[in-house]
């Protein structure tokens, strides 16, 4: 029938009838998203390219070819890059594999541990690591009697790779649960063992998802400014370079050239996704599970699969208990005595009000961004024909975009008023004495960063729902926007949920764009982190993070709460099918 | 079911005038509907019979207004649909997944076109139960679809599509996901509430009996165009062509000679080396021309003992399918595979496989078409 075909765009063809036009919700709805992101994202990034080609700006471009300095910060990128994803997509893998093909007890507990990592603030590994592993680290030279070198590319890898892996993790997993189990039996069937199925059938199956989140991985990991301050030592890459340029020299037009090579990975790696996206039909999402899943019951396999899961998901462990327990102690392992010093001191502070502030940004942002990324999915997915993909990749681009790259591309931006010819159309949002001590900005950026999440899995869980819902809903008289929100909207709560709580989390935990907007009248957590950090007190960074991933935890929980709380019983059941 | 809800006052008549619809651009055109051109009398139960991708589904979305026409018109009781969107439109569909939605009881399915109407609370009360009530889905009210058997659901669909009183009912491939038994009874329901209220419907099946027993006319379409428009007699019967014949139930083609005309509506033809006088499609003087003689037409009975030999009225039975009431076979003659279908059969009469038999037709159940498949 045609529905192969009813994707397909109009055609262009003699004697048009009048073309059936949006209507005015819809149409609203899709021109206040697209200003939005060209303000949020095209914008910023425009002015970035108009700095980096002033005088140092392409100094620093010329460089990349003559200066050695230049190339070894390009190289220690690409470096980093390509071990954290291979690492991360390597665990990630394991973990996968666990949680789908190997059945023992704790599962459930591993995978909650293996996410953790998505909601912990950028600094708690790395100052864990060091308290732990560093050279004066309760482990490594208290009980080894060691002192190793962390600093710099051994300890960026450890860091790195464990905050990054989850990434990993949930898109393989995702895709290992979508493999019809039919195909393992198929295989049996034909008098293939379980390590032949393995490579021959499985594996293959899940190159794409291994290459997708190795780009993804290899993207985060290169373009991340809190860990490379913290435990990069000196070496030295591409954001933490920019940054310092930044902040330290005041060289706009350089910070601004080096942010733009680190664009160049992410844009490649975003388009080539997309261009991976549209053929990743290798893998069979049948919807019906037509066998059950078989698991790996050999014990001596077993174990050796356990055995990467079971050693990070300690190590996480590991670090949590060190951040906790270095809250309360006086000075982890020098003085482990408890102590409330480390709270009474944010409290007391400037701390608290970086925390109600940060909060409280974060908690204006999560809605809109949420409600930014649906209607962006359900524009593109059921909406938009012509343009779809250049709406989806406007809107992707605010993740794609590092966040170095954003912060310097907000701060250059919005640190001014904002004029078209001589008219002022914004006033100045970020910086000192700009409107709300700069919270405008902030919370944009908290919007454009998190948006995407609620996008793409937005746009997943439309895909999922049969447009006939959508066709029988304006058959029975209803306009679109009336259709969007009595029947697309609950229908895609599950996913609005998850693009909320992603929102959050990360709004909370973000440094690398905030750091060059933030301003003494609204301080940020997570720069506050980074200060204390900077200054060796560790305890009340770890009182920091403590408190940070608990607000984090909470607010999760209420959204949860507040979102599930309201739909009914059924929001969750899929498409109604005979 | 009782007769709660009230036929809409007047029935609509429904055109389509030229109407076409080409998929992509450039070279990746792909023409879906083929200016086709129909009238649908007030009150009538069309049906949309043809092989996947003919063009059924996408008229029927033309119609409904979820595919934008490249060309031609739409027009309801001579008002032209082209520039309504869907919501606009008085039509109502019934989706083959049925599309109810899942968050939702059935009381709200059904409440949720009037609601979007902002009729008055208390009216859609009253009116949402009534068609509960018609479709015997009163005690399933609170359910949730998704608690539903498939019968049930469709009725839900159906009874959602109803209450808004539509001009039009569509209804796309809806009972293609129900098993036989229920498909039948569907069937009978759904045409039992088309009749009493007098809607004007259109049906898109690939299911010939289903066009058969529920359709007023059957419009068979084929390749984007339409080929033959027809009572379900005529169209079983009176083929237009062998496309049609050969889609709607089984067919026998005889190849004939010396075409000569007869009576009015009747022709002279030589077939397996008799003359005979068969009724004629109008076309099947000028061209080439083919007979059609179906398998329930064909007698057959055993040769007689001895007589082992294949010619063109007796051969040797291939196989025998018993259903019960009726028993088909397939012959191996000079002139190919025969198949026929002997109804009521006496058990001593069955001829078995391997056997020989004779076989024979009444003319006059036989019809002379034109052979060529375009």
């Amino acid at each position: 029938m045609s529905t192969a075909v009813i994707e397909k765009d109009r055609a262009v063809a003699p004697k048009k009838p009048k073309k059936i036009k949006l209507d005015i919700g819809t149409k609203t709805a899709l021109i206040i998203s697209v200003v939005l992101l060209l303000l949020m994202v095209v914008f910023p990034l425009l002015n970035i390219l108009t700095r980096a080609s002033e005088g140092t700006g392409r100094e620093v471009f010329a460089n990349i070819l003559e200066s050695a300095v230049t190339r070894k910060i390009i190289m220690n990128t690409i470096v980093l890059g390509v071990i954290v994803a291979t690492v991360g997509t390597v665990i990630g893998f394991f973990l996968a594999y666990a949680q789908v093909k190997l059945n023992f007890r704790g599962k459930k507990l591993l995978h909650v541990i293996a996410l953790v990592p998505l909601i912990t603030p950028p600094f708690a590994f790395a100052t864990a690591v060091i308290s732990l592993f560093g050279r004066s680290g309760i482990i490594t030279r208290d009980l080894l009697g060691l002192t190793p070198t962390l600093y710099g590319l051994p300890g960026l890898t450890i860091v790195l790779s464990c905050s990054f892996f989850p990434v990993a993790y949930m898109s393989i997993l995702g895709m290992m649960r979508n493999l019809d189990p039919a195909l393992d039996e198929a295989s049996a069937s034909m008098g293939a063992s379980k390590l032949r199925t393995f490579f021959k059938v499985t594996f293959p199956m899940l190159i794409p998802g291994f290459a997708s989140s190795f780009l993804l991985l290899f993207v985060e990991a290169s373009a991340d400014l809190a860990n490379p301050l913290v435990i990069g030592g000196d070496y030295t890459v591409l954001s933490s370079r920019a940054y310092i340029a930044i902040n330290g020299e005041y060289d706009v037009p350089a910070g601004s050239a080096y942010s733009l090579i680190l664009l160049i990975p992410g844009l490649i790696v975003f388009i080539v996704q997309r261009y991976w996206g549209e053929r990743k039909s290798v893998v069979s999402v049948t919807g019906k599970p037509t066998g059950t899943q078989t698991f790996v019951e050999n014990k001596i396999a077993k174990f050796f699969l356990l055995v990467i899961p079971v050693l990070v998901t300690s190590f996480i462990v590991l670090i949590y208990a060190t951040v906790i327990f270095g809250s309360f102690a006086k000075f982890l392992g020098v003085d482990n005595s408890l102590t409330l010093d480390n709270y009474r001191y944010i409290f007391s502070g400037v701390g608290y009000d970086a925390i109600i502030k940060t909060t409280t940004m974060a908690l204006i942002a999560t809605p809109i961004a949420g409600l930014l990324g649906m209607v962006l999915a359900w524009l593109i997915v059921r909406k938009v024909r012509r343009g779809r993909e250049f709406i989806d990749f406007l809107g992707m681009l605010g993740l794609a975009v590092p966040g170095t790259v954003l912060g310097i591309g907000f701060a250059i931006t919005f640190n001014d008023v904002v004029k078209i010819g001589d008219t002022t159309v914004l006033p100045q949002l970020a910086g000192g004495g700009a409107i709300f001590g700069g919270a405008v900005a902030i919370v944009m950026v908290y919007t454009i960063r998190s948006s995407p999440a609620g996008q793409r899995s937005g746009i997943a869980a439309l895909q999922q729902i049969n447009p006939a819902i959508d066709e029988a809903s304006a058959s029975l008289g209803a306009s679109g926007f009336r259709t969007f929100r009595k029947i697309t909207l609950p229908l895609i709560k599950p996913a609005l949920l998850t693009g909320l709580m992603f929102a959050f989390a990360h709004s909370m935990t973000t440094l690398s764009p905030i750091i060059f907007i933030t301003t003494p009248e609204t301080p940020i957590m997570t720069q506050k982190i980074l200060a204390e950090v900077d200054s060796g007190r560790f305890g009340n960074a770890f009182a920091f993070c403590t408190l940070l991933i608990f607000i984090v935890l909470g607010v999760m929980a209420l959204i949860n709460l507040l979102v599930r709380g309201k739909s009914t019983n059924t929001a969750n059941t899929p498409i109604v099918r005979a | 079911m009782d007769q709660t809800v009230k036929a809409t006052t007047s029935s609509s008549n429904l055109q389509l005038r030229n109407l076409s619809k080409v998929f992509g651009q450039g070279n990746e055109k792909v023409t879906a509907v083929d200016s086709i051109n129909l009238d649908i009398n007030p009150g009538e139960f069309i049906t949309f019979l043809g092989p996947s991708g003919c063009g059924k589904t996408t008229t029927l979305r033309m119609i409904a207004g979820f595919e934008t026409p490249t060309a031609g018109s739409i027009l309801l009781d001579g008002q032209d649909m082209s520039a309504l969107t869907p919501d606009k439109r008085p039509m109502g569909m019934v989706f083959q997944s049925y599309a109810l939605f899942p968050h939702m009881s059935v009381y709200e399915n059904v409440a949720y076109g009037p609601r979007t109407k902002k009729m008055p609370s208390a009216q859609i009360k009253t009116e949402v139960e009534a068609v509960l009530e018609s479709m015997s889905l009163t005690t399933m009210a609170n359910r949730s679809p998704n608690q539903l058997s498939g019968g049930q659901q469709q009725r839900v669909a159906l009874a959602r599509a109803m209450v808004m009183r539509p001009r039009v009912l569509l209804f796309d491939e809806p009972l293609s996901n129900l098993d036989a038994k229920l498909r039948a009874q569907m069937r009978i329901e759904i045409r039992e509430v088309q009749q009493r209220l007098g809607i004007t419907s259109i049906f898109v099946t690939h299911d010939q009996d289903e066009a058969m027993s529920i359709s007023d006319r059957i419009v068979v379409m084929r390749n984007s165009k339409i080929e033959q428009v027809g009572l379900p007699a005529e169209i079983y019967l009176r083929p237009a062509s062998v496309f049609v014949a050969d889609f709607i139930g089984i067919s026998n083609f005889l190849e004939v000679a010396s075409v000569k005309a007869s009576t009015e509506g009747m022709a002279k033809v030589a077939v397996l080396g008799k003359e005979i006088e068969v009724p004629a499609h109008k076309d099947s003087l000028t061209k080439r021309s083919i007979l059609l003689v179906r398998p329930e037409s064909i007698r057959v009975k055993k040769a007689q003992a001895g007589n082992q030999t294949i010619s063109g009225t007796q051969g040797r039975v291939k196989q025998v399918v018993f259903y019960g009431e009726h028993v088909e076979y397939r012959i191996e003659t000079e002139i190919g595979v025969i198949v026929a279908v002997a109804s009521d059969p006496i058990y001593e009469e069955i001829v078995q496989v391997g056997q020989y038999a004779e076989f024979s037709f009444d003319p006059m159940r036989s019809w002379l078409l034109p052979a060529d498949t375009h």
